[in-house]
């Protein structure tokens, strides 16, 4: 069950329509490497983890990343939301209009629809949790790369803040891959499958 | 714990450090110092605050506006102080200082969430019950869409 709180865990004030700049961070929403596809990831690999405090903190997680998801929207709807058609006709959003109007809709910055195929959930902590790891990484290099790109402070500070999420949860699934290294033999850590071969714990879980 | 293997991600688990101040913590995106690791190309976090996050821009705005952005700010920041300490207690259950930490800001926030909604609207369904305005009328869906800009 969740609960919704009616504010943004990092506000967004944006005071410019910029449609061009709403395309690219557009991304972050229904891309590869976006919000949206960060959270069903966590929150689709969670229920077959084999040591409960990694499924807890793939909840915690996953729950955060729909909040990011809320403000990358929040900033899409913000530069797009006093958009004029000549606007979208000179900055390049003419086709996402045609479909969309001004409402959001989740794909990348080059227009392809967001996708499951785009995130993995194996059934094998390990290999998940090493997901997991380059996950924020990717994330990591794409507010990068929109750092590199956007000079306004208006929209680049709530970027700063979601990048710095990044990294910080980086950290956290590289303990997370650490405690279930711990509950498994270090001479061969792929001696069976954590995830599937339960009775291979032999009630060390 | 935390031994080096081959073939496999080897990542130190966190010492507990120096943490940035609720307000800090919000622009920068965490409450440890040691994970702040900013980009070159986008300036240095420390040193300029964002006036959004510090709920500092207040020029030609109501009486009212000002005292909501006001106490919505210091709501975005401790729930965010308790966001980043949840994500480091999952992994670290046992940590006698964040354990503490972490109870004495969730009473705090708890408070605050009260008194918002006794002076403006509820953020929550079980704020509710602290509307003035809602023994008449169905009160949640009062207040501005969170999407349409800080608080306006």
């Amino acid at each position: 069950m969740w609960v919704y709180e009616k504010r943004l865990q990092y506000p967004v004030k944006i005071t410019k329509t910029c449609p061009k700049t709403a395309k690219l961070i557009m991304s972050q929403y229904g891309g590869p490497d976006g919000e949206l596809s960060a959270s069903m990831r966590y929150l689709s690999q969670r229920y077959s983890m084999p040591i409960k405090e990694v499924g807890g903190l793939l909840t915690d997680i996953g729950t955060e990343e729909l909040a990011h998801m809320e403000i990358i929207c929040a900033m899409v709807y913000q530069l797009t939301k006093n958009l004029t058609v000549e606007q979208a006709k000179t900055e390049g959003f003419d086709a996402y209009y045609i479909d969309h109007t001004t409402a959001l809709w989740p794909q990348a910055a080059a227009g392809l629809p967001f996708t499951a195929i785009e995130f993995q959930s194996k059934g094998d902590a390990i290999t998940d949790l090493t997901e997991d790891l380059a996950a924020e990484q990717k994330a990591r290099t794409v507010y990068d790369n929109l750092l590199r790109m956007i000079p306004d402070p208006e929209i680049r500070e709530p970027l700063k803040f979601l990048r710095t999420r990044e990294i910080v949860h980086f950290q956290r699934f590289g303990e997370a891959l650490e405690k279930t290294k711990d509950k498994l033999d270090s001479k061969n850590f792929y001696y069976f499958n954590p995830e599937f071969d339960k009775d291979m714990f032999h009630g060390k879980l | 714990m935390s031994e080096n293997h081959l073939a496999i991600a080897n990542i130190p688990i966190q010492q507990w450090g120096e943490l940035y101040t609720q307000e800090e913590a919000l622009n920068i995106g965490t409450i440890f110092q040691d994970l702040n690791m900013p980009f070159y190309v986008a300036e240095s976090v420390m040193g300029t605050t964002n006036p959004i996050a510090s709920g500092m821009e207040s020029l030609g705005i109501s009486k009212e506006q000002s005292d909501r952005e006001q106490l919505i700010t210091k709501i975005n920041q401790i729930s965010f102080f308790l966001d980043d300490l949840t994500l480091y207690l999952d992994t670290h259950e046992k940590d006698a200082v964040a354990l503490t930490l972490y109870h004495k800001k969730t009473l705090e926030c708890a408070e605050l969430k009260k008194q918002f909604a006794q002076k403006f609207y509820p953020l929550t369904k079980l704020c509710v019950q602290y509307c003035e305005s809602g023994e008449t009328s169905f009160c949640l869906q009062d207040g501005p869409m969170p999407w349409e800009g800080a608080c306006i």
